[in-house]
């Protein structure tokens, strides 16, 4: 499939959400039922499902793997919280052909109630008039404001004024790691958890004893044909040491090549493709973790409900600190609002008391991995009392987040194009040839406009 | 008679035949291409049974894949046969679903739609080009025929946003209306229409018949072998296309079997034996009208893909 | 051009036939008259091809967005963008190296299949149903059995090639090798309508040239390199021609399996046109690309459509 999956055995099979699409439900019976239906569908066919009830939200996501699994419980505790909604969830391939369908969707004017965006890309839709934005008076009805949020994250949600995002969650990239081969290759403190590293060289000294140690691949990496692995890692290290990245729009753009350079450097030496390969893509770098070949994998911890499941004795860790300063790449999946032509107050209200209960009901989220946005579950106990999210809880701490620019975000072509920099490094000309790579890109990217902003 | 040869390029020659006569056609056409001795014919049926393992063994090997257990499906050293024996796990859960059978119902309503619209539109033009004269027919035919040049796929852009200003995004006309351009469909007809005697309509004509009489219950029953094969061209088309139904739905409920399968998921992930299992069903329609239409279907795409020849 | 009035030229064009009274009504004037069997499809051509067509050349000379932003006339600038693209330049160069490694084994295989099949061995329904029904497979099915088959790790080709002791190949992840498994998929896929065709043309052959050259005792080979090879010469034309512009528009399988990468290397124009108008919302500039490409089109064919001339004549 195209889309980076989250998943490579995921359970099927268990309890389906049980806000199907009506007419789904419908033909659930097989197509003998179809025959019957022909003419209904013929006649009511030319127009998208008008439910009957005002109060349906269609809802889009881009979660699979562990991540669907969880969102599912959510929406069945949300079906019987409140069953006067009608949720009709789709899930969509993750990252550019989601982005790319939920913009066309807005612009062909039938577009779902609400979705999920990642706040990185709030930057190149907002002002493209693409959103609609939130009515706060609304959604404080149903319990959610701006006091439940970090100042910053909820800061990050608005644009000229207006607010446009309700965040959920915010997700690190992490490493997770075989206590088991860990072990053997002596990477663990005394209290069983990853050692920290004091160096580049060192890290790269333990990725050969993890090689040794697995038998056959030290760090797992899948960037190949990803469309955001490679940049996940890439500025996650950048921002250890210490240097910036700005993009403003029409340039110039602002990075350090030699940073850039140390980086590459790095992981060519760690991804040398004889103790760690250097040409996993996402669904491979996980099967060959999950199943003992690798002994570290580098990967965001939304795979953790999948992993803990598939490999017995796992451990979790903050991304390692390697160079300067402590730093992850992290992001924020948050509700929007798809721009309506021609909105119903009644189903926009209800997008609104949905989204809230989803933001409110975030504790079960948090078990998927991610750290919720909405404070109340954060501070409360239940939350402190889960497993190994506690392990990694200090990435939040230190999150690299995007330059903010409207070509940039989760599975955006800029992202993709800073891939394919990494795959330079690793599988091609190498760094140095990346760093160029890098230079020609960024320049390229702040030289273009945004389409969509009016101009005249 | 003239209206026959325009089909006849098709194999395998008339209709029904019995067993033995197409036996002894075979024998003669064995010797006649491979010459009397055995070792060519042995070593054409070892390179025919080659090639055919070839071509089937992907087809097998997802069907197997989608009797398995996600586990069974990755669990290496790979094996036909899984050791927990096969499942039909996945065809229940996708069943439950209910996505893919609403995708066969719209792939169906689309396909059957696009086909007998292009048929009513394209007929009455190739049988004015054909019979008719008015001035600006050379021209317009023409244009016509150039049109075949213009692929479709590079207008997606422009039709999107007609279909967005039309309000149209997201419904079945959308997706039905731009596949009833088809030029080619136009010039086959065209074409077979001018190989039918004149003489047949002459008598329907003194008896005071209008041209769209003399089409309706004179040249269209005539012409059905050729009606056969453009549609059935035109339903494969359509119910295959890909990139236009994919640019024009973003409403799941709305997709086409093509485009619903590989970008709606489950919640669950790309998973490798669901997948092969949505693929099977998929593909089980055509392979079973094939299966039960396959002289018709090979007739009609010899007739057709060469634009008629 | 002239086709959408045309339509409203009905009472100019002559009556072939008697029939319609020049004082009758319009309506009745029109049932009669060739404009009326004319006029679907006219609309459908005007509103679904013409139109599009030179709203998409207006477009290319605009910076239109896909919000609707924009819209202002910027001349030639989105053509010199494209020429100095070198994505545009990657797009085109991957779509032509798609077009030859396609082509040729589409053409190669296809007669081979045929000239097989039709030596009337037994067995005729098996292997037409082997080699055409992939064409029938929706190209879902097609890009994700291709994408298992092609796991680096547990695709059961590399399994194969393990078996042998072979190293794994990273069919769809390494930028040298992506390509061509578009390709060996993308063959395996639509083979079968060359097939078909080249199976018809070979069963339209007469047999008594073969009797004939059975006669003078020419063998097999000599009868195949005379007789069916230059018989077949006209359905080579058309074949290579169909695959040639099929090849051209590769968009889906593509899409479906790589979605360009890795680092490119499977980015087809069409892919490029697709990315840049829908993902990257430019409009205008995706327009200037497609006419780029229709241009080439539009050369090749009737380039194709000369050489065919010459040969038959």
């Amino acid at each position: 499939m195209v889309q980076r999956s989250h998943d490579g055995a995921g359970p099927p099979g268990a309890a389906r959400g049980q806000a199907l699409l009506s007419r789904r439900r419908l033909l659930q019976g097989g197509l003998a039922g179809a025959g019957a239906l022909a003419l209904g569908g013929l006649l009511g066919g030319c127009g998208p499902a008008a439910g009957p009830g005002g109060s349906t939200v269609r809802y889009w996501s881009l979660f699979n793997g562990g991540d669907g699994a969880l969102m599912e419980r959510m929406l069945a505790e949300i079906a019987e919280q409140a069953p006067h909604l009608r949720v009709e969830p789709t899930v969509l391939a993750w990252g550019a052909p989601y982005y790319t369908k939920l913009a066309m969707a807005s612009v062909g004017g039938r577009a779902p109630e609400t979705g999920i965006m990642h706040l990185s890309r709030l930057a190149g839709y907002a002002p493209g008039g693409l959103l609609d934005p939130f009515d706060l008076g609304l959604l404080a009805e149903f319990g959610v404001g701006a006091e439940h949020f970090l100042p910053e994250l909820w800061g990050r949600a608005s644009h000229d004024g207006r607010h446009y995002a309700i965040p959920l969650d915010t997700h690190p990239l992490i490493v997770f790691y075989d206590t088991g081969t860990a072990d053997r290759a002596g990477l663990l403190t005394s209290e069983g958890a990853l050692r920290a590293f004091e160096s580049p060289e060192d890290f790269v000294e333990a990725s050969r004893e993890l090689a040794e140690a697995s038998g056959d691949n030290g760090v797992a990496f899948g960037h190949v044909n990803d469309d955001a692995q490679g940049w996940r890692v890439f500025f996650s290290l950048y921002s250890q040491t210490g240097a910036a990245m700005e993009l403003p729009a029409g340039g110039p753009a602002v990075f350090d090549p030699d940073a850039a350079l140390r980086v590459f450097t790095l992981l060519a030496e760690v991804f040398d493709g004889e103790t760690s390969s250097n040409r996993l893509d996402y669904q491979t770098a996980l099967a060959g973790f999950s199943s003992g070949r690798s002994g570290l994998l580098f990967c965001g911890e939304w795979e953790l409900p999948y992993l803990r499941d598939a490999v017995p004795d796992l451990g979790v860790a903050p991304f390692p600190t390697l160079f300067e300063q402590p730093a992850s790449y992290a992001d924020s999946h948050s509700f929007v609002l798809p721009r309506q032509s021609d909105p119903d107050p009644e189903r926009v209200r209800a997008a609104h008391e949905f989204v809230a209960l989803m933001v409110r009901a975030s504790l079960t989220w948090a078990e998927a991995g991610h750290v919720p946005a909405y404070q109340p579950v954060v501070e409360s106990a239940a939350y402190r009392g889960l497993g190994p999210q506690t392990d990694y809880a200090a990435s939040a701490e230190n999150p690299a987040l995007e330059p903010a620019a409207w070509f940039a975000g989760a599975g955006s072509d800029f992202q993709s194009d800073m891939g394919s920099v990494v795959q330079t490094a690793l599988m091609g000309a190498g760094p140095e040839a990346a760093v160029d790579q890098l230079d020609r890109a960024l320049s390229n990217w702040v030289a273009r406009t945004n389409p969509t902003e009016e101009s005249a | 008679m003239a209206v026959d040869t325009a089909t006849r390029p098709a194999p395998p020659g008339p209709a029904p035949r019995a067993r033995a006569q197409r036996g002894e056609t075979a024998r003669r056409q064995r010797s006649l291409v491979l010459g009397p001795g055995p070792v060519p014919r042995i070593l054409g049926m070892a390179a025919l049974i080659a090639m055919a393992a070839i071509w089937l063994l992907p087809m097998v090997w997802a069907a197997a894949t989608s009797l398995k257990t996600e586990q069974d499906a990755v669990a290496l050293p790979l094996s036909w046969i899984p050791e927990t024996g096969f499942t039909l796990e996945q065809y229940r859960a996708m069943f439950a679903e209910g996505d893919v059978q609403l995708w066969m119902f719209n792939s169906l309503v689309i396909a059957v739609a696009v086909t007998a619209l292009t048929v009513v539109v394209s007929a009455p033009a190739a049988y004015a080009f054909s019979r008719t004269a008015f001035r600006g027919r050379r021209t317009l035919f023409v244009l016509t025929i150039a049109a075949i040049m213009v692929p479709p796929q590079l207008m997606i852009v422009p039709l999107f946003e007609q279909m967005a200003a039309l309000n149209l995004v997201d419904t079945y006309a959308a997706v039905i209306l731009p596949q009833l351009v088809m030029p080619v469909i136009v010039f086959i007809l065209k074409r077979f229409f001018d190989n039918i005697p004149r003489e047949l309509e002459e008598a329907a004509r003194m008896d005071g018949a209008t041209n769209w009489r003399i089409l309706v219950s004179v040249v269209l029953p005539l012409s059905r072998p050729i009606l056969a094969a453009t549609s059935i061209f035109v339903f494969i088309t359509a119910w295959n296309n890909y990139l236009w139904p994919f640019v024009v739905i973003t409403d799941p409920a709305l997709m086409t079997l093509p485009v619903g399968i590989p970008n709606v998921l489950d919640s669950y992930g790309t998973v490798n034996a669901m997948q092969m299992a949505q693929s099977v069903i998929a593909a089980a329609p055509m392979v079973i009208v094939f299966m039960l239409f396959q002289r018709q279907i090979v007739r009609s795409v010899a007739t057709t893909g060469l634009g008629g020849q | 051009m002239s086709a959408p009035t045309v339509t409203r030229g009905q009472d100019t064009a002559p009556r072939s036939r008697g029939e319609q009274v020049a004082s009758a009504p319009l309506l009745q004037r029109l049932a009669g008259s060739p404009w009326s069997f004319l006029l679907p499809f006219l609309l459908v051509y005007g509103a679904f091809l013409l139109w599009p067509l030179l709203r998409g050349f207006w477009l290319s000379f605009t910076d239109t967005a896909l919000n609707g932003s924009g819209g202002a006339f910027v001349g030639l600038a989105n053509y010199a963008e494209a020429l100095g693209d070198p994505m545009m330049w990657n797009a085109l160069g991957n779509t032509a190296f798609f077009t030859v490694i396609s082509t040729v084994p589409l053409v190669l295989i296809a007669l081979a299949m045929a000239l097989l099949v039709h030596s009337g061995l037994p067995g005729q329904w098996l292997w037409r149903l082997s080699f055409f029904l992939p064409f029938l497979l929706p190209v879902a099915t097609v890009a994700l059995v291709w994408k298992f088959l092609y796991n680096q790790d547990f695709g059961l080709i590399n399994q194969f090639i393990g078996f042998f002791g072979g190293e794994g190949v990273g069919w769809l992840s390494d930028t040298g090798v992506a390509m061509w498994s578009i390709a060996l998929t993308t063959v395996w896929w639509t083979v079968g309508f060359n097939f078909l065709l080249y199976l018809a043309a070979l069963q339209s052959i007469p047999d008594h040239l073969y009797e004939a050259a059975a006669i003078d005792g020419a063998g097999a080979w000599a009868r195949l390199r005379s007789i069916t090879l230059p018989q077949l010469r006209g359905t080579t034309v058309v074949v290579c021609v169909l695959q040639l512009l099929a090849s051209l528009k590769v968009f889906d399988q593509i899409y479906l399996m790589t979605m360009g990468g890795p680092q490119d290397s499977t980015r087809s124009l069409l892919l490029y046109v697709y990315d840049v108008g829908f993902t990257g919302y430019r409009f205008g500039y995706s327009a200037a690309v497609s006419y780029l490409f229709l241009a080439i089109v539009v050369v090749i064919s009737i380039v194709q459509l000369r050489l065919a001339a010459r040969r038959r004549a």
